[in-house]
């Protein structure tokens, strides 16, 4: 009888406060993707068990993304200032062709990050495809500058996001990357923990 | 005697617009770039610089391009929104500044983008670039490189 109440009991309690629907779960579905030091990680499998707060960039990007990822590292500064600790910070990028994990590693080195719970992913094209598909994110190539050397980049028109995914791999809430108020943010994760 | 009167007071209109012709020159110098700031970006990748031009003359001046020593290649660009959450990026093309007025060069917004600088962007740094406007012509403008928006613009 206690076995069985105690999970109810937490679930009607769970049910209660839960201010964030399930937007959309990862369930079973893993994807095989590559950190900046070159080794493979299962995404989402890696961070379950952990709120995750994640976007979608691509480095050639100099405006939007910047904002976006300025953004992650102003909730993970105000995470540490409230002492919350067990929030994986994750950044894919859906431009992998050019996102090596040496132009990861340099776009975070640069700006001088904190990666202790932070992590850039790059992989196959196919694989970040699946991904972005998944979680609702939409990336285009759009205009390009051509180099005087004939190097070519693509601009993509993106989805704009940061993504709150829960500790089971579900995500719980969508923002604005570049414009994320990081009081709600912050107000969502302790609504998570 | 009125037909005199009238022709002293043409004269006089005649030497006022030849003044005002005359005065862009002093007026140009009335346009002034405020808060230049640069993301960091590692050698070889793009980076963005954000100012504020303030026009303080009573003529039209024109941003047609910039130029610097620290990117490969140096762009006007706009960011834009496209539906509800994308967003997107252009070149920007010729911009006019009105007169008696500020243009903000803003994250989200306008940047000029320094595409495959030649060195670390460090935060910190200094780069200096040169913004051309179709009437002031040069103006070189020092940018400090930063994650965020520095604002040391002291209204006067
Ligand atoms: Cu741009």
């Amino acid at each position: 009888m206690k076995r069985l109440s105690i999970p109810f009991i937490l679930l009607l309690i769970y049910g209660c406060r839960e201010k964030l629907p399930v937007v959309d779960d990862f369930k079973n579905s893993n994807y095989k993707l590559i950190n900046p030091n070159n080794q493979e990680v299962i995404f989402p499998d890696f961070v379950k068990g952990k709120l995750v707060v994640m976007n979608y960039i691509f480095t050639n990007c100099p405006d939007i993304c910047p904002l976006s990822t300025n953004n992650m590292r102003l909730i993970q500064e105000q995470l540490k200032k409230e002492k919350i600790d067990n929030v994986q910070f994750v950044s894919l990028s859906f431009d992998p062709e050019f996102d090596s994990p040496e132009v990861l590693r340099k776009f975070a080195g640069i700006r001088n990050l904190d990666l202790s719970n932070w992590t850039f992913l790059t992989g196959d094209k196919s694989t970040t495809d699946s991904v972005i598909k998944k979680v609702g994110v939409l990336a285009v190539p759009n205009d390009s500058t051509i180099f005087k050397n004939g190097r070519k980049i693509y601009y993509y028109i993106h989805t704009d996001r940061i993504q709150l995914i829960d500790p089971e791999g579900r995500i719980r809430k969508n923002y604005k990357g570049s414009t994320i108020n990081v009081n709600e943010i912050i107000a969502d994760i302790k609504s998570l923990q | 005697m009125k037909r005199r009167l009238l022709i002293m007071v043409a004269l006089i209109f005649m030497l006022n617009t030849i003044i005002f012709a005359q005065q862009p020159k002093t007026q140009n110098s009335k346009l002034k770039i405020q808060n230049a700031w640069v993301r960091p970006a590692a050698k070889g990748a793009n980076s963005a610089l954000y100012f504020v031009i303030e026009n303080n003359s009573i003529k039209t001046d024109t941003l047609i391009g910039a130029e610097s020593k620290i990117a490969e290649e140096v762009e006007v660009h706009e960011s834009f929104k496209k539906d509800n959450d994308r967003m997107g990026m252009r070149p920007a093309g010729k911009l006019a500044i009105n007169p008696k007025s500020e243009f903000e060069f803003k994250p989200g917004g306008f940047h000029i983008m320094l595409l495959g600088v030649t060195k670390d962007l460090k935060i910190g740094d200094k780069i200096e670039v040169v913004l051309l406007f179709k009437n002031k012509g040069k103006i070189k403008i020092k940018a400090e490189v930063s994650d965020m928006p520095i604002t040391k613009k002291m209204k006067q």
